[in-house]
């Protein structure tokens, strides 16, 4: 399955020789290393670990073909389990650290986000969009580092969907809405994290028992337990160095605001880029945004990865409904990561690990658009499986 | 598509480095969240305080 969903992004169907591709390989090591010391110059060795932690997760993902996206599809369409589940593990060994440290240690804050309309139609038009996209956010990153041109013209798609989603975002607020619910706040460090880890295993428990009724697996392959582990305790480094649970996706807001900037769009003055974090954002150095740090060390990361096995980008690129499947579902995850507050990391991951209800909720609304997404695929030539 | 992402890589490097250069940077790096009245990743100010 993951062998087919790569080749559905990249076109190739045919095997590669495995050797390693210098110029990309050394070009990403050195990329790399400029962030590294580009930010070291400004002293500032926290954000220097935040790049080096993206380039390991982008290994990782790369290295595990470690896919939400392909993981929900299977589950939707054939009730296979594993992949969910290890998404699951992921999150449970993040949330040991992050819930307790997040209510404990001051300076340090979970992924919190309120409960409201924007946040399940954000969610839902997300999960739409990572169904025709192929990836999410973290998917998207680690694809398109990894030398899929498909995957490039989503990740520009996904900056130009955020942007519009961080206009449209104060409008939808104000549908209304509650404030976070978070189990820590109710239950005390350990007690939320008991909640945590216990409504983790209620999920798994539930998604093998579907499993389990349609007679398909719901065991997580090696892989996937290996990735699941790794990723968590990478996103484990990246809390400890960034104060805040791993996100993605405002940096991809971040990116296109300074674009649209340099266009001459004056985005200063909308109500979204006026609240104190996304103004800073704007005007700052690009290498000061955490999202950021973790996103392009993680392009980089999946780049150096898949250079060192084979040639790298060297398949043509896929039929032009797939193509126009990336853009739109670049598009809609844009929008729908910046109502929903993230995407499957920052909301899904980050909110579950801290112990905030809006993370499931996100996973739930989530869900239901991947399955209208997984209806629309074939529309573009791509398969429901 | 080499060429395509030699050109994107190229572009995007520079970008960052002019970036970078041409804007504040001295701080520590940040998330929205780091921010009085944040209620989610991206900023965004909690219903409660909306409503005020």
């Amino acid at each position: 399955m993951t062998i087919a969903t790569t080749a559905e992004n990249t076109g190739a169907h045919a095997p590669v020789a495995r050797r390693s591709d210098w110029l990309f390989l050394s070009t990403a090591l050195a990329a790399a290393t400029l962030l590294v010391a580009l930010v070291l110059i400004d002293g500032q060795p926290a954000s220097a670990a935040l790049v080096v932690l993206g380039f390991a997760l982008g290994i990782a993902f790369f290295k595990a073909e470690f896919s939400f996206t392909a993981a929900w599809r299977r589950f939707i369409a054939g009730g296979e389990a594993g992949g969910l589940i290890g998404a699951f593990l992921l999150i449970a060994v993040a949330a040991i650290v992050i819930v307790p440290l997040a209510a404990l240690v001051p300076n340090f804050g979970g992924a919190i986000a309120p409960l409201g309309p924007s946040l399940v139609i954000g969610a839902f038009v997300f999960g739409i969009g990572m169904q025709l996209a192929n990836a999410c956010g973290s998917g998207t990153l680690y694809t398109a580092g990894s030398g899929t041109g498909r995957m490039l013209i989503a990740l520009a798609f996904f900056i130009v969907g955020s942007v519009i989603g961080s206009l449209h975002l104060p409008a939808f607020l104000a549908l209304g809405g509650v404030d976070p619910i978070i189990a820590a706040r109710y239950l005390g460090p350990w007690g939320g994290l008991a909640a945590t880890l216990a409504s983790l295993a209620t999920a798994a428990a539930i998604v093998a028992a579907v499993a389990r009724r349609r007679g398909a697996s719901f065991i997580p392959s090696r892989p996937i337990l290996v990735g699941a582990i790794a990723i968590g305790v990478l996103s484990i480094g990246v809390f400890v160095f960034g104060g805040h649970p791993w996100s993605v996706t405002f940096g991809f807001t971040v990116w296109g605001g300074k674009m649209a900037s340099a266009l001459g769009l004056d985005l200063a003055s909308q109500p979204f880029w006026q609240w104190p974090g996304p103004r800073r954002a704007l005007t700052d150095s690009v290498l000061t945004d955490t999202s950021s740090l973790t996103d392009l060390g993680m392009i980089f990361g999946a780049m150096a990865a898949a250079a060192a096995v084979r040639p790298f980008a060297r398949a043509d690129w896929p039929p032009l409904p797939s193509l126009i499947a990336a853009a739109l579902g670049g598009l809609l995850m844009g929008w729908g990561a910046r109502l929903g507050f993230g995407c499957n990391i920052g909301a899904f991951v980050g909110g579950v690990a801290s112990g905030s209800l809006h993370g499931w909720v996100w996973f739930a609304a989530a869900l239901a658009g991947c399955a209208v997404g997984i209806r629309l695929r074939p529309w573009f030539g791509l398969s429901r499986e | 598509m080499r060429l395509v992402y030699a050109l994107v890589l190229v572009i995007s490097l520079a970008a960052i480095v002019f970036d970078h250069l041409g804007s504040p940077s001295a701080g520590r790096a940040l998330s929205p969240e780091d921010f009085p009245g944040a209620c989610a990743p991206c900023g965004a100010p909690c219903p409660s305080a909306q409503i005020k």
